[in-house]
């Protein structure tokens, strides 16, 4: 099939994803972690190819921490600008839990009606 | 569509181009991660050039035009769905509950506290610039001068984006997270001039010399709105509590002129008292809008 609507389609899919993709890695991180970490860590995650260009991450990054979702703190590097590590708070959590409660039943549902599709 | 980005100058330029006319706080926010993961990309293959590393760049980190793209929809998307719209008094159709709404606002709170607060940072821009440069143009003829010059307007800028700050924490408006983007890796000579061209470098310090006039007439109003607003809510109950029997200062009366606390006068008294008060929350709350209107025009760089 023609690549650009696989491509359409992911592309569809992970504008909500994202966001609780980056909940899950850092509520699982005991340490804070900064953008490009987190960025490799998906990318090894999903054997070298990302399901979504780590460009994507920051700006998620940044909304879900202005809205107090995650917390950062600024350190010193030497590669290049001070990075930005974050933490995930406790509301973090909360929505954290909703969401994926929200997900595991959207993920049901939607499999309801093409498990088996593809065989 | 540009051509591949073979340095990490060029992504940034390429990014900083398709981002043209988007909010130039989200610009400079944009401009910032895309550094931190280049140079974190960069420093992490060390046996890799720097083109190598951009030449993979657009599979990775994704391509300047992805990358715009990203920054706007999440902006609209991420802000819409962690943002649910609370049906405020302000917005209700009963126009006396919209008037007296602005006290359910946090919004006036935190503007008023911001009209007290900007005597002293008003005192201290001024002072901060007045003395930097007066002292640079003082030791211009040494050499000490001109380093002394340089770092003064890095505080003013580090001044700047804190001032920033404290506007986005009182109104809610989006001003920037990140300091600015020094530009092309050029030479020092060269972005020492691209400094003194910059027209925002001038701006900046307009406006944090302009914080000490704004800054007294903020404080002065709100001062003089909550002493008489308070003075005429109180002053009544407390005559009251004098004529049953309290005793404030040997008898002297707690309200001049004393008409203002007679029986039938002393319900319009305190009526104008919360009248007076009520204004000053909304006009609190309308300067907190107007100061980010002023910040975002002197502060942050128009368009870049």
């Amino acid at each position: 099939m023609d690549e650009s609507h696989a491509r359409k389609f992911q592309k569809d899919l992970n504008a909500g994803l994202v966001a609780l993709v980056l909940l899950g890695v850092l509520s699982r991180s005991a340490e804070d972690l900064y953008g490009y970490e987190i960025a490799k860590q998906l990318q090894k995650a999903n054997e070298g190819e990302p399901l979504f260009k780590e460009g994507t991450v920051y700006p998620v990054l940044r909304a879900l921490s202005a809205n107090g979702l995650l917390t950062s703190r600024i350190v010193p590097s030497y590669s290049g600008p001070p990075r930005r590590y974050y933490r995930i708070t406790e509301e973090g959590r909360a929505v954290l839990a909703d969401w994926s409660g929200i997900w595991r039943q959207t993920r049901d549902f939607v499999d309801r009606f093409v498990e088996g599709a593809d065989e | 569509m540009n051509r591949a980005p073979r340095s990490i100058d060029e992504y940034l330029k390429q990014l900083r181009q398709v981002l043209q006319g988007a909010d130039p706080a989200l610009i400079q926010d944009a401009l910032y991660d895309a550094e931190e993961y280049l140079r974190a990309e960069c420093a992490s293959h060390p046996e890799k050039s720097e083109a190598d590393v951009l030449e993979l760049i657009a599979s990775t980190y994704g391509a300047p035009e992805e990358v715009a793209t990203a920054y706007r929809d999440t902006e609209a998307k991420v802000n819409a769905a962690l943002r649910p719209v609370i049906p405020r008094a302000t917005e209700s159709p009963n126009p006396l509950r919209r008037f007296f709404g602005v006290f359910s606002d946090s919004r006036a709170y935190l503007s008023l506290f911001y009209m007290l607060l900007t005597l002293v940072t008003g005192i201290i821009y001024f002072t901060v610039v007045v003395t930097g440069l007066s002292l640079s143009a003082g030791l211009a003829v040494l050499i000490i001068g001109f380093p002394f010059f340089l770092a003064f307007i890095g505080i003013a800028r580090v001044l700047a984006l804190g001032e920033g700050r404290l506007l986005e924490a009182i109104t809610g408006e989006r001003m920037p997270r990140r300091p600015v983007h020094p530009g092309a890796r050029t030479g020092f000579w060269a972005r020492v001039g691209e400094m003194l061209k910059d027209p925002r470098t001038w701006t900046t310090l307009a406006y944090l010399l302009l914080m000490l006039p704004v800054g007294i007439f903020y404080f002065v109003v709100a001062i003089t709105g909550i002493a008489i607003g308070v003075a005429l809510i109180a002053g009544p109950f407390l005559v009251m509590a004098q004529h049953l029997g309290w005793d404030f200062n040997d008898g002297i009366s707690v309200m001049q002129p004393a008409v203002l606390a007679a029986p039938l006068i002393a319900p319009f008294t305190i009526a104008l008292g919360v009248l007076i008060l009520t204004l000053l929350m909304h006009a609190a709350r309308g300067i907190g809008r107007a100061q980010v209107v002023l910040a975002r025009a002197l502060l942050v760089k128009p368009g870049m």
